[in-house]
């Protein structure tokens, strides 16, 4: 027993020995060589310059369609009054995505005086933008048609259907019982929308848009769509509108300013010139650099040739920003 | 921490032999050694502990603090500690398996078995078990456990031979002795358990040379000194056995108090990340400044109306308060300028590189089946950067074998090779060695190529036997059989070796010797002859001679030595002979041979008599007593008879030539820093094209005084200065050039010198005051020798020119005596596969021949160099880019520490969405060294794709050879740009790369290419500027670009496009387009894996955005996802795209621009230093500037290199002699010499060269 014991243990040995000896020469892989295939990729001074012309050409004609489809949109704007929305802080917009699911965040508008929760609760939802605003259209100018308009579609779909949800009861009002309104609501938060019963609660359309905070202190936000029926199906016809407004939302407080922005849209969006603009200095500017390129890169490409007494076959240094 | 205390305590020791009781009240340490850092219980709080040390992994702690506090936590949490614990635990894993390994050869080392003599009988026990006061017995070849006080040893007199390798790297073997009331004791266990002998010595310390204390032993005490120990790490050598008892154990040996904490090596891009690091820190703090004021300045003026916006009746905020708030909060927000991803990526960056090397094919001796290994993860950049290498001689330049090429007997040379039509050629497979089979005796390992000596030997020419004779007379070999009776010398000194070697083979052999007496076998017959004198080997003499007395009864005198001293001592009858024989030496000089002259005399026996009268009356002389022998050595050795000489190659280990050449080329100034003597070393310089002929000058400092020394290097720089003068005027062209050049390359003398000092005048050379004249001259000259160091100067040397040039150094060595240089120099290479580990061990970066340093150095190290940078460049690019957007934003959310990204984007931004690209970048990309022609080629088939997208003729550029040069220059990018634009869309892929246009086969090739890195031009402060003025202007691009766009506008819809959340997205969908396509541009070297890592971080950018977006995830976690249905609705919008876009190319085209016209307009400085060189030396490809082979060559000579003074002394009193060899009858040389004094005499002039470096030692201490 022991010697076969031993005539084990010595081939195990050897085996290992020999695997030894074999295993401390690297393999020969391409990787651990460093010798994977790769593309060098070197291109000549023409490659960068045709692309930037190329470039050029592209930004430009982007940029001219741009600022003719900018140039296209119909925009009738109406001063209310001053609006400086410092929507924006940190403070604000943590409540946001806090309104309804969860208390914790919204301080300073989580819970009233005496306190029973806010619901929605939170800062944003409390400073709402509670205007009604009614559009009406001279037809004759005596009888005043009331521009019909969608509140439907103002939304993001996501928005409607899986951020905002309402608690799951029969009706509203119980659903929310218990919690108050935010200070600053003329009505609680199941109450927003006398007419249509589905647009209560947190699926209100204007709470909706509200509720997407916007990125800077001037901001749009869409508040109606034209219904395009009867006197309407070619968009808003030419005519004397009124605008009906229930000022509900306070800006002089704060020295704020808003408008009511009647606009069409093109392909594009509702775009400002800025992109169409920028776009077409930005080819402008590629284009002129490719020149200026092309100018200094001739003449030096003369000097060298005359300069000879660089050997030939000079290695190339790469070059690095 | 404990130790140490106890040690303090410790002021002398007393150890009880064979007591263990009694030594067990005093507490020594026991001989178990820790080199481990960590047990399983104290990991981690130690390694935590040393973690949060590092000021990078302690900011982020601070930073995870902060967020912590809500009123200022701006960032949630997960942002900072998901990164924070990843690094952590990193580290953590990789220390730990360190310590794993220190722990298991520290096993290894405690489980070694020894011989312990307890309860009278021999035991086996393990190291760690041995205690101080046991008696263990050795046996030849053993490593000795502890420092032991030497009781008695198998040899006569109690002595036993040692090698020092490991501790002092000397190969050669020294003596020890047991005190003679000990030695008496010999095997004998019973007596040996009975010694109970007393030692009180010093307290451990780390002096290797120096050992004081007293044996009390039956009543009467003896004073023991250095030469009664043996160390700790010697090996024990020629010597059966021996027995000591334990006098340091464990910790307190002197190798375990040498080996002291390797230092931490950092490389200078690591402390020039630490400057950077605190300059953004302080930027940092500014924008927070600036933001907190700007805070302030809101909450004041328009705070309150914003509460009223949002009826938030809650009074006036203080302002101040709220902007320190603010301040904090930003400190937080914008922390990501350094993001703690850049510390991990730079660790896993170098980790690839380093296993690149241990990788690499081209780097593995199969020879020793070594394959290169970087031992350090943390220092490959700095491989690019090296200036100066700093080189041990034996083991590193050469292999330390000496082997017999040529000789030259009465005018005939012999050991060439010739062809038939009688010319010389090189030494080929081809070529037969001559057969030695004849000859049993012969040493297989031996080869000569040249069969007119072995026929020379057949034919019975007596002047080839006689010079074959001397060869095996004349030497201080010892022989010995081995147990299957095969003959072993053991040699001194390898040429020594060598030449017997040589005789053995042509059938000469030396059998053996006694005091009195050299037993030779000539030619099958033995022979005895009387070894009558000995006239010893010293460095004045450079020779060595003995008198024998033949069987025929002919006294003869046997000589070799230097060419220069032996020819003056011969026969005017030589004449004719001589200028032969001169010749031949010049010749094989010119080969880098190491020659002899060889030559004999026949005495006649009265003037013998009479000499070794007088010679005997000169020893018992008291004073004058050397320089009188001295006078009777010189009396006799004269009237010789020219034999003729002979060339023992150092065997330089391959390749040596032309990496050295390599190197220069490549501006690394080369030091050759060796324990050899001069002309050792100078021979060597020779042999390795490092000194040559043409040189205008060797400068050879070699005073023995602070004040030669001086005036030595003064002489030697006014002569340098001079030269220099005279001869730069003779190039006026290149006045205006190099003045302007010179102001950034320092080397402005022209012409090739060359010092070489010794470590005598060293020792002067660097104290303070003349330490800078020699590094001015040092640095002035092409090649600097120094020989004759000790490992301490070697260090020194280092020190020195690391701390007053402030360059990167690299030491290569593989002896133990290298092992400070090794460890004080920036990068450390040990040459491993040799039999001492010490260096490898101690050293950064370790391959079996030196020839591999040109790859580890030329392509290993340009390239991690090359990477390193481009990978700092991108990532402090790409982190301003994405982090100086909040400060835009600042002004546009009331300065409330509003992130503009998701959290979540800021939390995988630098670990996911752009953190492999860049990795890939920093561990694949190499840099673009096509060659001429062959790179153009490569470019073609891509050429040609392009072009089927755009009309332009790519034959025009590519024939247009050196005009188009500039425009490859800019290739990377502008390549990657067209690729980006059209190639990589429109194009299917080409075929790869040819293998001629290997990137690495090009570093090699041009070593200048090295230059950048040396110059520090690819990442220092101003490319780091730049980097952060690239990420400051795409910043501003990212951020008002959309910021324009966004500003009133509906999306097509009508609906919202200009809400936070959208903003955020396409700001986040800019940013990453941007950084890819940056990383795209700065790619240079697209493999497989940077495609997929590219386009693949892209990708996971879109899914991960659209899945953290999507209805299922919010419906899972609607507090942490509050961006649902974003990604769907922006992204779905033309104007969005449109915006990135615009964003996109805003951003790279003035970087394409910017570049394009630097190349064209500046070109860099290493180009026109390029230029410069290439137009002053005509470089040509390596290829072509194969070293010269044979050089027109004064001629050199050197005798005994490794040779050593005092054996002749050692022979004759015949007290190495084995007591097996009795001596004979009485000879002549009983009375030679004075038998007690020859161990003194010996030991004092062995330990010559210790007792210079422990003088330098106390100086320094």
């Amino acid at each position: 027993m022991p010697q076969k014991y031993i005539s084990v243990t010595r081939r195990t040995k050897m085996k290992r020995t020999s695997e030894d000896g074999q295993s401390k020469l690297p393999d020969n892989t391409a990787l651990k060589q460093q010798q994977l295939p790769a593309y060098r990729l070197q291109l000549s001074a023409t490659g960068v310059l045709s692309c930037f012309f190329a470039t050029g050409v592209f930004c430009l004609g982007m940029g001219i369609i741009l600022i003719l489809s900018a140039k296209s949109i119909k925009e009738i704007e109406v001063l209310l009054s001053l609006l400086t929305f410092r929507e924006f802080t940190k403070a604000f917009l943590f409540t946001v995505s806090s309104c309804i699911q969860d208390v914790g965040n919204c301080a300073p508008f989580s819970k009233s005086h005496d306190g029973t929760p806010i619901a929605p609760c939170g800062a944003i939802a409390n400073s709402i933008f509670n205007d009604t605003i009614i559009l009406s259209y001279k037809l004759n100018s005596s009888i005043p048609i009331k521009v019909p308009m969608l509140r439907s579609g103002i939304t993001w779909w996501t928005d409607k259907y899986v951020k905002f949800q309402n608690p799951s009861s029969i009706n509203l009002s119980s659903a929310f019982a218990g919690t108050t309104k935010p200070p600053c609501w003329a009505k609680p938060v199941y109450e927003l929308d006398g007419e249509d019963p589905g647009n209560n609660g947190f699926l209100n359309d204007d709470f909706i848009v509200w509720m997407r905070t916007a990125a800077f202190p001037t901001f749009k936000k869409l508040y109606r769509r034209l219904n395009r029926i009867q006197y309407f199906i070619e968009g808003l016809p030419a005519g004397n509108y009124s605008f009906n407004i229930t000022y509900n939302f306070p800006v002089t407080r704060f020295k704020g300013e808003k408008s009511v922005v009647l606009s069409t849209l093109t392909w594009s969006g509702g775009s400002s010139l800025f992109l169409g603009l920028v776009y077409t200095v930005t080819g402008a500017v590629t284009w002129l650099a490719s020149f200026s390129m092309m100018a200094v890169h001739l003449t030096l490409k003369d000097r060298k040739v005359s300069n000879a007494e660089i050997p030939e076959s000079l290695p190339f240094l790469t070059f690095h920003l | 921490m404990f130790c140490s205390e106890k040690k303090s305590l410790e002021v002398e020791r007393i150890v009880k032999a064979n007591d263990r009781e009694y030594n067990e009240k005093f507490q020594y340490a026991d001989n178990r050694i820790h080199t481990s850092k960590y047990s399983i219980l104290t990991f981690l709080p130690i390694n935590l502990f040393e973690q949060f040390q590092k000021v990078a992994n302690a900011y982020f702690l601070f930073l995870l603090l902060l967020q912590l506090i809500p009123e200022i936590s701006s960032l949630t949490w997960f942002t900072t500690i998901v990164p924070l614990v990843l690094v952590i635990t990193m580290t953590a894993v990789k220390d730990a398996t360190d310590d794993y390994f220190r722990h298991k050869s520290d096993n290894q080392v405690n489980n070694r078995l020894s011989e312990v003599l307890l309860d009278s009988k021999l035991q086996n026990e393990k190291w760690m078990n041995v205690k101080v006061g046991d008696i263990i017995k050795l046996e030849n070849n053993q490593f000795v456990a502890a420092d032991l006080l030497l009781l008695s040893s198998s040899e006569p007199h109690g002595l036993c031979y040692i090698e020092t390798a490991e501790l002092d790297g000397e190969t050669n073997l020294k003596v020890r002795h047991a005190l003679s009331v000990t030695s008496e004791l010999g095997a004998d266990f019973s007596r040996l358990a009975k010694f109970d002998g007393i030692v009180v010595c010093e307290a451990p310390n780390n002096k290797l040379d120096k050992f004081t204390g007293v044996l009390s032993w039956k009543d009467s005490k003896h004073s023991l000194n250095n030469e009664n120990i043996i160390l700790r790490g010697c090996i024990l050598r020629n010597t059966s056995w021996c027995f000591g008892m334990v006098i340091f154990a464990g910790p307190d040996t002197k190798l375990m108090q040498n080996s002291g904490k390797t230092k931490f090596k950092r490389t200078s891009i690591d402390r020039l990340m630490n400057t950077l690091v605190l300059w953004i820190f302080g930027f940092l703090v500014c924008l927070g400044i600036i933001l907190a004021i700007g805070n302030s300045i809101w909450e004041n003026q328009v705070g309150d109306q914003f509460r009223t916006f949002l009826f938030w009746n809650e009074g006036k905020k203080n302002s101040l308060f709220s902007g320190f708030l603010t301040f904090w909060s930003y400190i937080i927000i914008l922390n990501t300028v350094v993001p703690i991803s850049l510390y991990v990526s730079m660790e896993v960056i170098r980790l690839g590189h380093s296993y690149f090397i241990n990788w690499d094919r081209k780097m593995y001796y199969s020879g020793k089946s070594t394959p290169a290994e970087a031992r350090t993860t943390t220092l490959n950049e700095e491989l690019g950067q090296i200036e100066y290498v700093f080189s041990d001689k034996t083991g590193t330049l050469t292999q330390n074998i000496m082997t017999f090429k040529k000789c030259s007997i009465n005018g005939k040379i012999y050991g060439e090779v010739r062809d038939d039509m009688g010319q010389k050629t090189d030494i080929t497979k081809k070529n037969e060695p001559v057969d030695f089979s004849v000859n049993p005796q012969a040493d297989r390992t031996f080869q000569f190529f040249d069969h007119r000596l072995m026929e020379s030997v057949k034919l019975g020419d007596s002047k080839v036997y006689e010079f074959l004779r001397l060869l095996a007379l004349c030497h201080t070999v010892m022989s010995e059989e081995n147990s299957a009776g095969q003959l072993i010398y053991q040699v001194q000194s390898p040429d020594e070796g060598a030449l017997v070697t040589a005789a053995r083979n042509f059938g000469f052999i030396f059998k053996s010797r006694t005091p009195e007496t050299i037993t030779v076998e000539e030619l099958g017959t033995l022979v005895t002859y009387q070894l009558l004198a000995f006239l010893d080997f010293n460095n004045i003499r450079k020779r060595m001679s003995v008198i024998v007395r033949n069987p025929e009864g002919q006294i003869k005198l046997y000589s070799k030595g230097a060419d220069t001293i032996l020819f003056e001592k011969l026969h005017p009858s030589n004449e004719d002979l001589l200028t032969l024989t001169t010749d031949h030496l010049s010749e094989f000089a010119g080969e880098g041979l190491r020659t002899l002259a060889i030559a004999y005399r026949d005495l006649d026996d009265k003037y013998f008599k009479e000499w070794h009268q007088m010679l005997e009356d000169a020893n018992a002389l008291m004073d004058e007593r050397d320089e009188r022998i001295a006078g009777l050595y010189e009396e006799i050795e004269r009237d010789l008879m020219l034999l003729g000489a002979t060339a023992v190659e150092d065997k330089l280990q391959e390749g040596v030539i032309e990496t050295i050449t390599s190197l220069s080329l490549a501006n690394i100034k080369i030091w050759v820093l060796t324990g050899d003597k001069q002309e050792t070393a100078i021979n060597i310089g020779y042999a390795c094209n490092m000194l040559t002929d043409d040189m205008n000058d060797v400068f050879i400092i070699a005073g023995n005084t602070a004040v030669e020394v001086r005036e030595e290097l003064r002489k030697a720089k006014e002569n340098l200065f001079g030269q220099n003068r005279s001869s730069s005027n003779g190039h006026v062209v290149f006045e205006k050039q190099q003045l302007e050049l010179d102001s950034v390359v320092e080397e402005t003398i022209t012409g090739d010198y060359a010092l070489v000092i010794n470590g005598h005048s060293l020792a002067h050379a660097l104290e303070s005051d003349v330490k800078n004249d020699l590094l001015e001259l040092a640095c002035m000259c092409k090649t600097v020798v120094c020989c004759r160091v000790t490992p301490l100067q070697k260090a020194q040397v280092v020190e020195l020119v690391k701390n007053c040039r402030n360059a990167v150094t690299l030491a290569i060595g593989d002896g133990a005596n290298d092992v400070s240089m090794i460890k004080s120099a920036h990068i450390g290479v040990g040459i491993s596969g040799q039999e001492g580990l010490q260096a490898v061990l101690a050293s950064d970066y370790s391959f079996a021949q030196f020839r591999y340093l040109q790859r580890l150095l030329l392509v290993h190290g340009r390239w991690s160099y090359f990477r390193m940078c481009k990978f700092l460049c991108y990532f402090f690019y790409k982190n301003f880019a994405f982090t100086l957007v909040h400060f835009w934003f600042g002004f546009f959310c009331g300065f409330s520490a509003q992130t503009v990204y998701d959290q979540w984007f800021i939390t995988l931004f630098n670990i996911v969405y752009t953190s492999l690209p860049v990795l890939a970048m920093g561990i694949f990309d190499q840099p673009l060294t096509g060659r001429g022609s062959t790179s153009n080629i490569s470019q073609w088939d891509f050429l040609k794709r392009i072009c089927q997208c755009s009309s332009w003729d790519p034959i025009q550029q590519v024939q247009g050879h050196p005009t188009s040069r500039k425009g490859n220059l800019v290739c990377p990018l502008s390549s990657c740009l067209c690729c980006f634009f059209f190639g990589c869309f429109c194009s299917t892929p080409g075929p790869p790369v040819s293998s001629v246009d290997v990137s690495d086969q090009s570093s090699m090739d041009y070593p200048q290419l090295y230059e950048p890195g040396q110059l520090n031009l690819l990442f220092n402060k101003r490319k780091f500027f730049i980097c952060m003025a690239h990420g400051i202007y795409t910043s501003l691009a990212l951020f008002f670009i959309p910021y324009g766009a966004f500003h009133n506008v509906a999306g097509e819809d009508g609906q919202h496009i200009a809400d936070y959340q959208s903003f955020a997205v396409t700001m986040a969908t800019s940013l990453v387009i941007v950084v890819s396509v940056q990383i795209a541009l700065d790619t240079s070297y697209w493999t497989v894996i940077n495609h997929v890592f590219i386009w693949g971080s892209v990708a996971t950018y879109f899914s991960i955005l659209f899945t953290m977006h999507s209805n299922g995830i919010f419906g899972m976690f609607p507090n942490q996802f509050p961006f649902v249905g974003n990604a769907r609705h922006s992204l779905t919008q033309k104007c969005i795209w449109l915006v990135i876009l615009l964003t996109t190319v805003a951003s790279v085209v003035p970087v394409v621009v910017l570049r394009f016209l630097k190349m064209d307009l500046c070109p860099t400085l290493s180009d026109r230093i390029r230029q410069r060189q290439k137009a002053q030396k005509k470089a040509r490809p390596l290829r072509s500037r194969r070293p010269q082979t044979r050089r027109s060559s004064s001629r050199r000579s050197g005798y005994a290199f490794a040779h050593q003074e005092g054996y002749g002394e050692l022979i004759t009193s015949g007290k190495n002699m084995r007591a097996k060899n009795p001596p004979l009858t009485s000879g002549l040389e009983k009375t030679l010499y004075n038998s007690t004094s020859w161990i003194e005499n010996f030991c004092k002039k062995t330990t010559d060269t210790v007792s210079s470096f422990s003088q330098d030692k106390t100086v320094k201490l």
